[in-house]
């Protein structure tokens, strides 16, 4: 729906040359004022004059956007003959552009019915000597493009079926609703996972926090798979977002895991391991569901899980009778997971620090000991013993000294009210026995509501949401503070006002409704992960084709393994998600967690692995190049346009290729704009109606077939698979 | 910044929203060729000469590698694990003599077995015998080894070292941009690289940040085996090639601009430019028939040059599939893989830099000594340099089975290796050692200037008594909490460096690679602050590069190039 708000920037006709121009723009007019004076008619020439650029502002839902995008502006115009093409600018989030024009820049635009509008490019045939050219724009409405963010960002893609239940369908929720849906994810029925056997399936085989670990329980790759379908398939996508982030933030390394549980025998230790890993994501899926969840609390979960006491070498890390404890886990505390680095510490403080965290430990207990940290060893051999391998504090590690971190350190002046000067030493007093254990939760009670995480987690949620240009160390008194460091702010204040403090809904309800997040701020702006890459790929095609919703019933499914890898002969190693660049889920070698931001994923090779992903899903079952990417990643584009296309008023057909491709387009490229589509949508008619060999083939003409290798499926198959190889299905 | 965005040939021309490249480009265009080169600056790419680079992720333990075996300080009692010890019969204070091993030595204990330090024949420094295969390189004169590499206010983090070693800026966590990349886009704006879309290439799981720039897009190959698209259906050709030029197409369809639009651009247009060229290339197994021109210790053939596979790994396969003759661990596939289809690529294309990268250095506990850990990385480190000197000088151009297409021979190219920092010199209580300051660098290639090249009695660098800033002796025994020498110049604990890493990077750079100076300060702003960085000349690191009162005698570009 759209306005029309004109705001007119049009100088005296005389003096064109004198619009605020950029040089650039001087350029291409210098060009083509050739032989054009002001004021002057040519006779039979046609002089153009362009000008004006009127943008059309939407109606009353919009929000003051922090900055406006350029409104689009002419830059080449040329003349052949009484040919006229013109060039303009795109706009983004462009439902339709129009040209209009008028003999006389006093009277009234018209639209010019003499040209033709392809993409960005006008071309007139225009008998009249003298006209004056105007681009006008109807933008997205605000509501759609906010639903678009939404559903790339607090979701892993929109489904077409999401995208009726919040933008286009009868009685849409609008994006606010779905935001403030995802926010609360309790609200929300899980019913989504039911959509997939495998979900219940694998979630069966997880090993509890008091299971004793068996053959029989999840190894890493049901976990993974797991996982991935969740993200496929959930209602609480948000939360499964979230899931990923803080896997990805408090990084933790599977086959670490599995080697200090040595003993029990390759394949047992390998499902402990995965347990503890599982266990992981079991714990933060309860604080996320929590309304008034905190910070404090998933960093707790990462601390007092043995993936992490292992993975840090917090679990060798003796510091009693003068030994030096280990480094490692107090230097990625502070410098990955909670101030960020070089962030209101140094060495003296990482020195210090490791020794709170000694006696931290993993031991074997009996299952009646699971929760109890100060049990002792179950007794017998690690191999043939039966229990559980937990969280354990061990007196004998741990180094009793009174202990001061931070020391002197006050908040500096760059973070302003109300943190700016405070004191934030940590004093730490003599513990002996049991009591050592305190040291730790000291430590993560005092960390974890410094204004320095604040920034710091803040930050990483930001990247996560809006773009990735946010990084910790504003100067938040600032007055020219960027709208990213204000958005910084607002959230450690947001942090900061709770109560308790540091609750993660607060935060990312003030990230989600600020303006970066709702507007061009954040709209495009970033690149997919692989794992948000094929998990989308997947989403963006499936529906349930008989409308049930049961599992088996879908256009468009995964095993899970097949994108993140199984056992056996399609292995993690040849998974899609390694592939594209190695982002093996659960088993990052080095604790700063998968790159969030576009550089660490985008290169020729792994550019090359996502368009073969994509192809092979797009490729029939049993066709030749299918199990590329695993068997088990099935798609049925006629599948998903017989569920849909018949309930489009009017009805759109399957064979006709105008619907066959608007269709997609709308459901692919949602937040794009019609209007900066037309070029995606020649290229993919221009597909449907030619065959392999470039001459012309009519879709029209083909017999609608969803069998395997005929013309029709091979023909749809390969142009969906095309939109999805562009560039900017890349794009979150 | 206000450079022209050169970036891939003509995809951009048609993108206005890019207009004010659109007149600079056309001016440049309309050039001759002629003219071009002759006001062009700097080489880059248009002297043939090429570089690749294998970074050692986790810091290399140089102590361990490059051993200062004359230092008292170097011990049993402050590295009770990981100490190489000397070979009693073996005379190290000797110096302008080559590397030599086993000498006098129980002659039963072959160079299989060799478990002491490899006297490098400087009189001071000695090898890791896993290192042995640099032996033949070193004494060609072809290999220059160089300790104490650090840079100021060294970072102990590995992602903050990694990053100021590839980014060039010590220090500087908001440079996004890389060394290397700056390098090849020097070529490219100056048209002196032979390809615009083929300049560095890198064979690992993402571009790193060395090759990482806004303007121009280098090349990461994941899998060159896989490097090609399906099309649907897979089984026509026409298909693949209809998909193909479908995305070809799509590329200068022009978009209102995305924070990371120009990137994606840039690499998709890179992709589909390079995949024809790979194409051409076999990097199979099947075609991995390269076998060195000597057969070693005394064996009945020669080796494979890239281990690949059990079979090829060293004489394993020669002698009823012995473990024991393998050359390097058996895991080593992956990175060999990487070195081929990298060797290949400098071989057979227009890339000017190559690079790849392997793991495991950060020993942390149970290094090992002349065995273990440590030790096998140090196998594939010394293989690695061995056999790409084979490759080159045996199927390079001008050699004896030289490769169809060839463009390099071993003198047209440098190798050198990358880690982010040393490690400490007393070893920790898990038999292991934790992250330190001063590092070391390899480099090998024919135009290196080594042991016997004119002019050059040693190849050794930064690790003698006698240096210009010298290697200073620590105390015999277990060291005291406030030791002195080298070895503790840093906190007592740490080798303080000598060398900046950019100094060695900056003269293969301008003296190898053919940049000029102006472009080197481009390419390492240090380079444009003589006065404080001595990158250039050496001299005294002061505040404020250096931290407080902190200051630092570095000893300039070290003189590796003939």
């Amino acid at each position: 729906m759209s306005a029309t708000v004109s705001v007119a920037l049009s100088p005296s006709p005389f003096h064109a040359l004198t619009l605020p121009l950029s040089p650039s723009r001087r350029l291409a007019l210098a060009g083509a004022w050739e032989g054009g004076r002001s004021g002057e008619r040519h006779g039979s020439r046609a002089v153009l004059r362009i000008l004006t650029f009127i943008v059309l502002a939407c109606g009353a839902a919009l929000r003051a956007a922090p900055v406006p995008p350029v409104p689009p502006s002419v830059s080449t115009l040329s003349r052949t003959g009484s040919v006229v093409t013109l060039r303009f600018t795109p706009f983004p989030a462009a439902q339709q552009f129009r040209l209009l024009s008028s003999t006389n820049i006093g009277s009234p635009f018209t639209a010019d019915p003499a040209g033709t509008l392809s993409g960005y490019d006008f071309t007139a045939t225009n008998p009249s000597p003298v006209r004056f050219y105007q681009v006008e724009v109807t933008p997205m409405s605000s509501n759609a493009l906010l639903g678009s963010i939404a559903l790339n960002r607090l979701a892993y893609g929109p489904t077409p079926d999401e995208i009726e239940r919040v933008l286009t369908g009868a009685a849409p929720i609008g994006a606010q609703a779905f935001i403030n849906e995802q926010l609360a994810p309790e609200t929300i029925a899980e019913t989504g996972v039911n959509s997939h056997t495998n979900i219940a399936f694998l979630g069966a085989k997880m090993a509890g926090p008091s299971d004793v670990v068996t053959s029989t329980n999840a190894n890493i790759a049901d976990l993974g798979a797991w996982h991935v379908l969740r993200a496929v398939t959930a209602r609480r996508q948000f939360l499964e977002v979230l899931l990923q982030w803080a896997e990805n933030h408090f990084v933790t390394q599977h086959s670490k895991s599995s080697t200090y549980v040595n003993g029990v025998g390759a394949v047992v230790q390998e499902q402990i391991a995965t347990q503890f890993e599982f266990l992981e994501n079991d714990r933060w899926r309860a604080v996320l569901l929590n309304p008034t969840g905190t910070f404090l609390d998933l960093l707790r979960v990462s601390a007092e899980s043995p993936a992490m006491i292992i993975y840090l070498d917090t679990v060798t890390s003796r510091g009693a009778g003068g030994r030096i404890a280990n480094e490692n886990y107090a230097r990625e505390l502070l410098e990955l997971f909670t101030f960020g680095v070089d962030n209101g510490y140094d060495q003296t403080d990482i020195t210090t620090l490791s020794r709170c965290w000694t006696g931290w430990y993993v031991e074997k207990v009996a299952v009646a000991d699971a929760f109890n940290v100060f049990a002792t060893a179950l007794p017998g051999l690690k191999s043939t013993n039966v229990g559980v391998w937990a969280f354990n504090f061990r007196t004998s590690y741990h180094n009793t000294n009174s202990k001061s971190i931070f020391v002197g350190k006050t908040v500096p002046a760059r973070f302003g009210a109300p943190w700016a000067g405070r004191n934030y030493q940590l004093n730490i007093p003599v513990r002996t026995g049991t009591n050592g254990i305190q040291d730790g939760y000291d430590v993560l009670n005092h960390l974890a509501n410094q204004p320095f995480t604040m920034e710091y987690i803040s930050v990483k949620l930001c990247r996560l949401l809006v773009h990735d240009d946010f990084a910790h160390g504003y100067d938040f008194t600032d007055p020219g503070l960027s709208a990213e460091g204000r958005l910084v702010k607002q959230c450690m204040l947001a942090w900061e006002d709770g109560t308790p403090k540091g609750q993660m809904r607060a935060v990312l309800s003030t990230i989600v409704n600020s303006d970066l997040f709702r507007s061009h701020g954040s709209a495009g702006h970033k690149v997919k992960t692989p794992m948000e890459f094929t998990v989308s790929t997947i989403r963006a095609l499936r529906t349930s084709t008989n409308g049930t919703a049961n599992p088996g019933t879908f256009s468009a499914d995964t095993d899970g393994f097949a994108i993140s890898g199984g056992l056996g002969s399609f292995n993690r190693s040849l998974a899609p998600l390694t592939r594209m660049g190695n982002m093996v889920l659960f088993d990052r070698d080095s604790p700063d967690g998968y790159p969030e931001d576009s550089p660490g994923w985008i290169s020729a090779g792994t550019l090359a692995e996502r368009l073969r992903f994509v192809q092979s899903v797009l490729i029939a079952t049993g066709q030749s190049g299918k199990s590329d990417a695993g068997n088990n990643n099935v798609t049925s584009p006629l599948g998903l346009l017989q569920a849909k296309l018949p309930l489009q008023v009017p009805p759109g057909s399957v064979s006709n290729a105008t619907n066959v491709v608007d269709y997609f387009l709308g459901t692919l490229y949602a937040g794009e704009g019609r209007a900066n589509l037309d070029l995606y949508r020649t290229a993919a008619l221009n597909f449907l109606n030619t065959d392999d060999a470039g001459a012309s083939s009519p879709f029209s003409a083909l017999t609608v077939s969803g069998t395997a290798g005929s013309t029709y499926d091979n023909r749809l198959r390969g142009m969906v698979a095309m939109l999805l190889t562009m560039q900017r299905f890349q794009e979150q | 910044m206000n450079t022209p965005n050169i970036i891939t040939r003509r995809s951009f021309l048609d993108r206005s929203v890019k207009l004010g490249a659109l007149g600079a480009l056309a001016a440049l265009t309309d050039i001759p060729f002629v003219v071009k080169r002759a006001l062009a600056e700097g080489n880059i790419g248009g002297n043939g000469k090429k570089l690749l680079f294998i970074w050692l992720r986790g810091g290399n333990d140089v102590l361990s590698s490059i051993i200062p075996v004359q230092d008292p300080a170097y011990n049993a009692s402050n590295r009770p694990t990981t100490v190489i010890p000397k070979d009693g019969l073996t005379d190290y204070s000797v110096g302008n003599i080559p590397c030599d091993f086993p000498v006098n030595s129980n002659a039963a204990a072959a160079t299989f077995s060799y478990n002491s330090a490899i006297r490098l024949g400087n009189g001071f420094a000695a090898l890791h015998p896993s290192l042995k295969f640099l032996a033949p390189v070193y004494n060609a004169g072809d290999l220059a080894v160089i300790h104490r590499v650090g840079y100021p206010r060294q970072s102990r983090s590995h992602f903050d070292s990694q990053n100021y070693w590839e980014n060039g800026a010590p220090n500087n966590n908001f440079e996004k941009e890389g060394i290397f990349y700056r390098t090849m886009l020097e070529a490219i704006q100056q048209n002196t690289a032979k390809s615009t879309g083929l300049t560095g290439v890198t064979l690992q799981t993402a571009l790193p940040l060395i090759l990482r720039g806004s303007q121009a897009a280098m090349t990461n190959l994941t899998d060159p085996l896989r490097y090609d698209l399906l099309g649907i259906p897979n089984t026509s050709t026409n298909a693949n090639a209809k998909a193909f030029g479908a995305v070809t197409n799509a590329a200068p369809f022009a978009f209102p601009d995305k924070l990371n639009r120009q990137l994606l651009s840039l690499q998709y247009a890179n992709m589909t430019s390079t995949l024809q060229i790979f194409a051409a290339i076999d990097f199979t197994e099947n075609g991995n028939t390269f076998l060195d021109d000597t057969a070693l210790d005394g064996e009945s053939a020669p080796y494979h040059l890239f281990p690949t596979t059990s079979a090829k790994n060293g004489g394993y396969a020669m002698h009823g599939n012995d473990t024991n003759k393998y050359v390097v661990p058996s895991n080593s596939a992956a990175l060999f893989s990487n070195l081929k289809a990298a060797a290949l690529i400098l071989n057979r294309t227009d890339a000017i830099v190559a690079g790849t990268e392997f793991g495991g250095f950060d020993t942390h506990s149970a290094q090992g000594g002349a065995t273990g850990a440590h030790a096998n990385l140090q196998r594939q480190v010394a293989w690695a340099l061995y056999s790409l000197r084979k490759f080159f000088r045996i199927y390079g151009k001008g050699g004896a089975q030289e490769m169809a297409g060839a463009q390099i021979g071993w003198n047209d190219l440098v190798i050198v290796t990358l880690s982010e920092f040393g490690r400490t010199t007393i070893e920790n209580n898990s038999t292991g050692t934790d992250h330190a300051e001063g590092g070391g660098m390899l480099v090998a290639g024919g135009a290196v200037k080594g042991y016997g090249k004119p002019g050059a009695t040693t190849g050794v660098f930064g690790c003698h008594t006698s240096d210009s800033v010298p290697w200073v002796n620590g105390p015999a025994g277990a060291a005291p909490a406030n030791a002195t020498g080298s070895m503790f110049g840093i906190s007592n604990r740490y080798l303080k460096r000598a060398y900046d890493y950019r100094s060695v990077l900056g003269r293969i750079i301008r003296q190898h690679l053919g940049a000029t100076q102006t472009q080197l300060n481009r390419i390492i702003p240090g380079y444009a602050n003589e006065s404080q960085e001595h990158l250039l000349s050496g001299g005294t690191v002061a505040s404020p590069i250096e931290s407080g009162s902190t200051t630092t005698a570095i000893m300039g570009e070290p003189d590796l190039l003939v």
